[in-house]
């Protein structure tokens, strides 16, 4: 191997011959010395990727010669999986649309999650959280005064939870997503109660917590524990479900905020694996089977407007994560789960109806990255959350690329093109760079803790934003193509009124319950977590009491300590 | 008044977390010569006020993507007022819905900066805050320590 490759690229023999690997390139050669006038006369000083990768006039096989296709491409549905999670792609299954969603009361919510099912929405129910639910603050407490049922749903109690399913039978609904994060165990609590109260099967239907608090010290922001005390409950999580052996995904390790909050598509991946892998060792020193709970664990990231990275990125993630699983922990033949959103980040408030093209186009990539569970923005995005016809066009967006264009007929269809195979590659080497490095600061706790991922996001945005200030990456209505006229679509508005019934019925709660089998639920929360016990039992035995979010995760900051930022000059 | 560099409070009020944007416009101002605080996520009115004071700046930038900045920035102003700090400019950014602008401006917010607005603007904005209403050895000796 000549020094500085990479040791994990496969060292067999190239799918060509050298011979035949020189011809071209002498061949390329000639061919650009031909058209030296034309090529030199380029509209673009330099032509890059969104991550700043130099992008050549021209691809041809020796750019991937370094490839074997059997060892780094292989078949779908089988080590490496960088053809595809599953053997007939979307021949078998349409990847499954799913719309972000919840505002207001759980009697608001509802509404709209039936909408949605009834419009032909495929992803189920999947739950926005308000913010003081997110981070464990019922609606009576100062800070949530504002924010209570804003950018999604206000959950308290269980009552809260049986509403919103009012109506919906899970099994129907087949999967529930929430983003609940640093109060991942709460949410499991519920939908296990969920199940449990409608005397359904919890088999029936797949629920999906994203239960990954790493990323947000780094870029989400809901946290409110020590990083150390968090991860923990994450595991609490996956540990649960891995016991009970329930078809749900106790995680989604995600680098889509990450990716929204600047990171390039190369970060996102690394650092969303580099989590994930935090996760696995703390849940091997518990001497819990990474087979367990590995095909348990949901990769999610975002897809934004680089059309080839983003293609490339989707089918590179899987094929590091089974060769990591493979490496690091002996978990051999482990079929990646992977999460892509059509993100709302690249969208804009200027003339919001361009963001139908860019959801398309999005859509379009993780569709070519071969992913299986969406989410789609909506093109109302950037101005406030998305209105019923909004998000209609989504889910019609969806199915005009599954039913009309012939894209899903066949596996994989991008694979061999001389581009993408060339960018799949970059892209494979600089994400393991990335993480040798992650190795070499000890890994992604301590990035997280010492700041080093949020600082390499905040470079990265910097640098972004930069190019669009200088004109040297164009967003149009933004910075090229402006006009001057306001927005004039219907946008949604936020009801006051929500926040006042919730306070209401919160207390209406609050004083219909049996107080003395609360508070000795809670003891047990604390008890758990000063005895380092697997928490979800005692919540769950906590939320079946009444117990609210907020007295669940107060009971923790009791025993683990409260996460606070501080003031910073910034340098 | 001493031709110190501008000073800058970037605060983020309320539970949101995102904070690319405040980050961005951090870094701007602070490249554009200017001195930046940046108080962190989770902020009360009350917070960022008494931050502000203590750091004596000259604007505070409030950034919520989650709705609620026209109640948030009401009440960093109304504090201010009573602090004897109506000098201190707001200026603020985030998701501005349709015709809260002038809700804003009417709250007396200086500024108002939507998504896709430009860092130079930004900065344009803050520095013309003090070349303009403001500024003057009175207004600044009114400040309490």
């Amino acid at each position: 191997m000549p020094p500085g490759a990479d040791p994990h690229l496969t060292v067999k023999a190239s799918d060509y011959s050298d011979e035949q690997i020189r011809e071209i390139e002498a061949a390329a050669e000639a061919w650009q010395q031909g058209h030296a006038e034309t090529l030199a006369d380029e509209r673009k000083d330099e032509f890059t990727s969104s991550s700043g990768r130099t992008i050549n006039a021209l691809y041809t096989p020796a750019d991937v010669a370094r490839l074997s296709y059997l060892d780094d491409l292989g078949f779908p549905g089988q080590p490496p999986f960088t053809r595809g999670e599953s053997a007939a792609g979307y021949r078998g299954k349409l990847w499954n649309w799913e719309f972000y969603a919840g505002f207001g009361s759980a009697s608001d919510a509802n509404k709209r999650y039936r909408y949605l099912l009834e419009q032909g929405g495929t992803g189920g129910v999947s739950i926005a959280l308000d913010l003081p639910t997110q981070i464990g603050l019922d609606p009576d407490h100062p800070l949530a005064q504002l924010e209570i049922g804003r950018i999604g749903v206000s959950i308290s109690t269980l009552q809260d939870v049986l509403d919103i399913f009012d109506g919906i039978e899970l099994k129907k609904a087949a999967k529930i997503f929430t983003t609940a994060n640093c109060i991942a165990p709460i949410a499991l609590a519920w939908f296990y109660c969920l199940a449990e109260e409608k005397g359904e099967d919890a088999t029936s239907f797949v629920v999906t917590i994203q239960n990954d608090p790493l990323k947000e010290y780094v870029a989400r922001g809901t946290q409110f524990l020590p990083v150390s005390a968090a991860v923990e409950l994450a595991c609490d999580v996956i540990e649960f479900v891995a016991e009970k052996d329930y078809p749900w995904y106790p995680i989604s390790v995600s680098g889509a905020h990450m990716k929204q909050a600047g990171g390039s598509c190369a970060q996102e991946v690394a650092f969303t694996l580099a989590n994930a892998l935090a996760y696995i060792d703390r849940l091997r020193d518990r001497n819990v089977a990474v087979e367990s709970f590995a095909p348990k664990m949901e990769l999610h990231f975002s897809t934004d407007m680089d059309f080839f990275e983003e293609v490339a990125k989707y089918r590179v993630a899987r094929r590091l994560w089974s060769e990591l699983l493979k490496e690091r922990y002996g978990a051999e033949g482990i079929r990646p789960r992977l999460h892509g959103v059509a993100s709302g980040a690249p969208l804009t408030a200027q003339q919001p109806l361009n963001n139908v093209v860019r959801i398309a186009l999005e859509v379009l990539a993780q569709v070519f990255g071969g992913v299986a569970q969406t989410r789609t923005a909506c093109y109302d995005e950037a101005l406030a959350i998305p209105t019923e016809e909004a998000v209609k066009l989504s889910i019609r967006t969806n199915q005009i690329i599954a039913h009309e264009t012939g894209i899903p007929d066949t596996v994989d269809p991008l694979a061999g093109s001389y581009y993408v195979e060339a960018t799949t590659l970059a892209m494979y080497e600089e994400i393991r760079r990335i993480l040798e490095d992650v190795d070499e600061r000890g890994g992604a706790i301590s990035a997280v803790e010492s700041g080093h991922f949020s600082g390499e996001l905040a470079d990265e945005s910097y640098r972004r934003q930069t190019e669009l200030e200088e004109h040297r990456r164009v967003i149009v209505g933004v910075n090229e193509f402006v006009e001057d006229e306001d927005a004039s679509i219907n946008v949604f508005r936020h009801d006051p009124s929500v926040a006042e019934r919730q306070l209401e019925r919160l207390a209406q709660a609050k004083a219909s319950r049996d107080q003395t089998a609360v508070d000795t639920a809670l003891g047990n929360v604390r008890t758990a977590a000063e005895q380092r016990r697997n928490c979800v039992p005692a919540v769950i035995e906590a939320v079946r009491a009444g117990a609210t979010t907020g007295e669940i995760a107060h009971a923790w900051r009791g025993v683990y300590g409260e996460w606070r930022s501080t003031l910073t000059g910034v340098r | 008044m001493t031709d110190r560099p501008l000073r800058v409070l970037i605060a983020k009020p309320g539970l949101d977390g995102h904070d690319r944007g405040a980050q961005i416009v951090a870094r701007a101002l602070r490249d554009a010569g200017m001195e930046v605080i940046y108080t962190g996520i989770r902020q009360t009115p009350e917070m960022i006020v008494t931050a502000a004071l203590q750091e004596d700046v000259d604007c505070i930038g409030l950034s919520a993507l989650s709705g609620a900045l026209i109640e948030y920035s009401g009440e960093v102003i109304q504090l201010l007022r009573e602090q004897g700090a109506a000098d201190v400019e707001v200026v603020v950014g985030g998701i501005i819905a349709p015709g809260d602008e002038e809700l804003l401006r009417a709250a007396g917010v200086a500024a108002v900066f939507g998504p896709g607005s430009s860092m130079a603007d930004i900065v344009a904005a803050v520095r013309g805050g003090r070349s303009g209403a403001r500024g003057t050895d009175t207004v600044v000796s009114e400040r309490p320590g």
